[in-house]
């Protein structure tokens, strides 16, 4: 049980018709992902990452070696009911509509109705999808079919999250939605495991990644490690002075080097997002989903208040919480406690944005019944308690303080 | 056990919103009460239920075997082909969960839907002579010879192969037999000739079957002789003329006290079709013996002979017409059965068009079975060993549609008993059917369910 995942020589040939050996999708793999942990499986269109995830899951059967998945075989009921998957394309029964598919997988689990009902709304809420739960999941778009997708990851409280392709179809603020939750499973102690070919995205939230060509690993460690240019510095100030600029300069020089400075660009992820909530703080109407961009990265960003209330949520729906159990956790003004995104400074600023256009932030006390509203923009009023309802073990002490160390830090990627 | 429910409730969603079984519902609904309304049947009341419930109840086992091919088969080839399997197989369910989920699912379905068709089509059937304007005749004949269920007795096959060997013997030491001939040729052709002896009637003489165990359920009721006539000269007006004496003969035989009444009847009958005549029950004796003799009196002028098989049967009320009803409609649920075990087989390792194809074929052959059986036996007759051991078992294997066919009860009015019932279900469903699904579990488990995606 010392890795979450791991593969002994894990190969998959895919013979031809003629049952001649064709293709190597998966050579020799030995990977192991540890407990606790964000691993990225990243390479090229074809290159194997999809086809090792089924072969983990027992969707397909190896030709060679043997994997292990949280210590056993993915098919024994027991370690399955610990797993949550996500395909790279939401595969679901049109007809039922988003509620019943939640019903669904929960009744698979064998959760008691009463939990199911708790889990399957508290997980509406927080993908953004209450206020669509009775339109059948056929009539969904693409992006609204993933958020669904995720859900149904989430119903069991997995301890070990297999994401494929976990953007794919989403918009940008969908995007950075998934990435902060992934970021924010990952604090609560689940280990996720994902694959994706979009760079960026890996590179926000993966702890340590593997890089697959033909099947193999080429390249595999800490993202940190791997991408970190240990022979550079770069200082970000606020903006100065002429003369401090060129006092700088003057430093560096002395120290026999050279510098560039500039003004740092805004990702266009940000700019994007910033736009958007500008557009929605003057109530514009928009067709399909009106919850778009009320999930999670809405409840980090808001004003504290909300914020811990939707930090809720999360603790509702996952067993093992960052803080002891939130609704006794007075809302501070002082701490965001769970401000949390591989790219500080240009999350400030969204950060701003949308606390400008909340509700006056009340530090009211948070236990409130879960609110079923769906108001277009308030969505985030909802959240927060629903996560402390479903937690059972309360966190331990140690979870907390290493909790509040990330924050202050800002990292992302020390689990 | 929850997650075979999951699975099987929501393939009944599947089902109903999908629209497949509200297709087949819609017609159904639509078709029976234009059949009650339209088919006269040959103008009497009872022809006319008869011809309803036959057409009613084929047409219902019929669509609700091609709903259940076709279910079966999508449900599980749908989820494959559009993934849904993925996150479903990755959840805590075992794969034989899944395929006893959608089975169930499937079956459930079909239990409702014949107990909804099943109800109309016994509704009609017994709504239509109370709107109907019938006779006393009419109603009585209805209710002797369709509303009922009765249990029929034939009499017992006569060995003749002694007769046949002595016989044999016989030609063979006075040297008749003809030259050339082998001796398999002449038993078989001396069979016929004795087999026919003992049902053929010349004139002036008579002809008596015994029959044990005729346990009618109340001497009050009526005893009923079916009976059909072959003739060696067919006679000018195709009536033929007899005397059927109905009773404990032996009585007469031994002379003892008159206990049980005997009745005598002359009769006169076209040839080639079914009569009944109808006995009152007491003539049966305390032992349950009852014997029928006939009397083939000199004005006919020719051989009578009674068919093998129903020339000549004795029929009495066994069960009520609801009994019998929901027999066959049992009859119905198992063929269901089957069809959804082999319609789970055909989608765990082929594509939906082809396994529909697949299922259909099968189906068609189990309607045709008596054929089919029948052709290979003699077909084997002249083939290997290797042949009939490998070919004929899987023939053997299937399905007999026709032969369990529920309309061969109901519109003679037959009963259908529960030891045939269970010998059925033990047949089709628990033989059959549970190795039809064993066989769909071991490819399951062990195929592959994602493509080749590299």
């Amino acid at each position: 049980m010392e890795y979450a995942v791991e593969t002994f020589s894990l190969t998959k040939i895919f013979p031809d018709w003629w049952g001649r050996e064709k293709v190597y999708a998966v050579d020799d793999l030995n990977l192991q992902v540890q407990y606790n942990e964000v691993f990225g499986l990243l390479g090229p269109n074809g290159s194997g990452k999809t086809t090792t995830l089924k072969l983990l899951l027992n969707l397909l059967y190896p030709t060679k070696g043997k994997a292990l998945v949280l210590g056993g075989d993915s098919t024994d009921p027991q370690i399955s009911a610990r797993i949550g998957f996500m395909p790279e394309e939401s595969y679901l029964y049109r007809y039922l509509n988003a509620r019943e598919t939640l019903d669904f997988y929960g009744r698979i689990f064998g959760l008691p109705a009463k939990v199911r009902k708790m889990r399957t709304e508290a997980l509406l809420d927080m993908v953004g999808l209450k206020a669509v739960a009775n339109r059948p999941v056929g009539t969904f778009s693409k992006g609204m079919a993933r958020r669904i997708g995720l859900a149904q990851a989430l119903i069991n409280d997995p301890d070990l999250l297999i994401l494929d392709e976990p953007t794919t179809g989403l918009d940008p603020i969908g995007t950075r939605q998934i990435k902060d939750l992934i970021l924010e499973l990952a604090k609560r102690g689940k280990t996720v495991l994902l694959c994706s070919h979009l760079l960026a995205d890996v590179e926000d939230v993966c702890d340590r990644i593997a890089i697959l060509y033909g099947g193999k690993i080429q390249s595999e460690g800490k993202v940190r490690e791997l991408l970190q240019q240990t022979h550079k510095t770069q200082i970000t100030t606020g903006s100065i002075s002429d003369t401090a600029i060129e006092k700088i300069k003057q430093i560096v020089r002395n120290e026999q080097d050279d510098c560039v400075i500039t003004s740092p660009m805004d990702k266009l992820e940000t700019f994007f997002i910033k736009t958007v909530a500008s557009a929605r703080e003057q109530a514009q109407p928009t067709s399909g989903v009106v919850s778009d961009g009320t999930y999670i990265s809405d409840f980090l960003t808001a004003g504290h208040a909300e914020k811990s209330r939707r930090a809720e949520i999360l603790d509702k729906l996952v067993s093992a919480p960052v803080s002891p159990p939130a609704s006794s956790e007075p809302p501070t003004t002082e701490h965001p406690t769970l401000v949390e995104t591989s790219e500080p400074e240009p999350d400030e600023e969204l950060l701003e944005k949308l606390t400008r256009q909340s509700k006056p932030a009340e530090p009211k006390h948070i236990v409130k019944p879960q609110p079923v509203e769906s108001e277009v923009l308030q969505p985030e009023q909802l959240k927060k308690n629903v996560l402390d309802q479903l937690t059972d073990n309360p966190t331990p002490q140690n979870q907390q303080t290493d909790q509040t160390d990330k924050s202050q830090t800002g990292g992302s990627s020390d689990a | 056990m929850h997650s075979i429910w999951a699975v099987a409730t929501n393939t009944i969603r599947q089902a109903l919103r999908m629209k497949v079984a509200l297709i087949f519902t819609i017609l159904l609904l639509v078709l029976l009460p234009v059949m009650a309304l339209s088919m006269p049947g040959d103008g009497t009341i009872k022809g006319r239920l008869q011809t309803f419930v036959s057409y009613g109840l084929s047409l219902t086992s019929l669509l609700l075997c091609l709903l259940t091919i076709v279910v079966s088969i999508f449900s599980l080839t749908n989820d494959i082909k559009q993934r849904q399997i993925f996150t479903v197989l990755t959840k805590p369910i075992r794969r034989f969960q899944l395929l006893l989920g959608k089975l169930l699912g499937v079956v459930l379905l079909d239990v409702a839907l014949l107990l909804i068709f099943s109800a109309i089509i016994y509704a009609i059937t017994v709504y239509t002579p109370r709107y109907l304007e019938a006779g006393e005749d009419e109603l009585a004949s209805l209710n002797n010879e369709f509303f009922t269920a009765r249990t029929s007795l034939t009499p017992p096959k006569i060995n003749v192969t002694q007769d046949v060997n002595d016989t044999y013997n016989r030609l063979k030491e006075t040297g008749q037999l003809l030259p050339g001939s082998s001796r398999d040729e002449v038993i078989y052709v001396l069979t016929l000739r004795k087999e026919l002896e003992k049902r053929a009637v010349p004139v002036g003489r008579e002809l008596v079957w015994q029959f044990q165990n005729v346990k009618p359920l109340d001497p009050n009721q009526s005893l009923f002789i079916r009976f059909k006539y072959d003739v060696s000269v067919t006679p000018p007006d195709l009536n033929i003329h007899s005397r059927w004496v109905v009773g404990d003969d032996r009585q007469i035989k031994y002379g003892t006290e008159m206990k049980t009444p005997i009745y005598t009847f002359d009769r006169k009958d076209f040839i080639r079709t079914f009569h009944e005549i109808e006995v009152p029950a007491d003539a049966v004796a305390e032992d349950n013996y009852l014997a029928v003799g006939f009397f083939n009196p000199p004005l006919n002028n020719t051989v009578v002979i009674f068919p093998p098989d129903d020339g000549l049967e004795v029929l009495y009320k066994a069960d009520s017409f609801t009994a019998n009803f929901i027999k066959a409609a049992l009859l119905i649920l198992l063929r269901l059965i089957f069809l959804a075990c082999l319609g789970t087989l055909a989608a765990s390792f082929l594509s939906f068009p082809v396994a529909v194809l697949f299922c259909l074929m099968i189906f068609l052959t189990g309607t045709i079975s008596g054929f089919v059986l029948e052709s290979f036996d003699v077909m084997s007759k002249n083939l290997t060993g290797i042949y009939s051991y490998t070919i004929r078992p899987i023939v053997q294997l299937l399905p007999q549609f026709d032969k369990w066919n529920p309309t061969k009860f109901l519109v003679p009015a037959r009963l259908l008993s529960w030891p045939l019932l269970a010998k059925v279900a033990g047949l089709m469903v628990c033989v059959k059917a549970i190795l039809v699904l064993l066989l769909a579990l071991l490819i399951f488990t062990y195929r592959e369910i994602a493509k080749v995606i590299i």
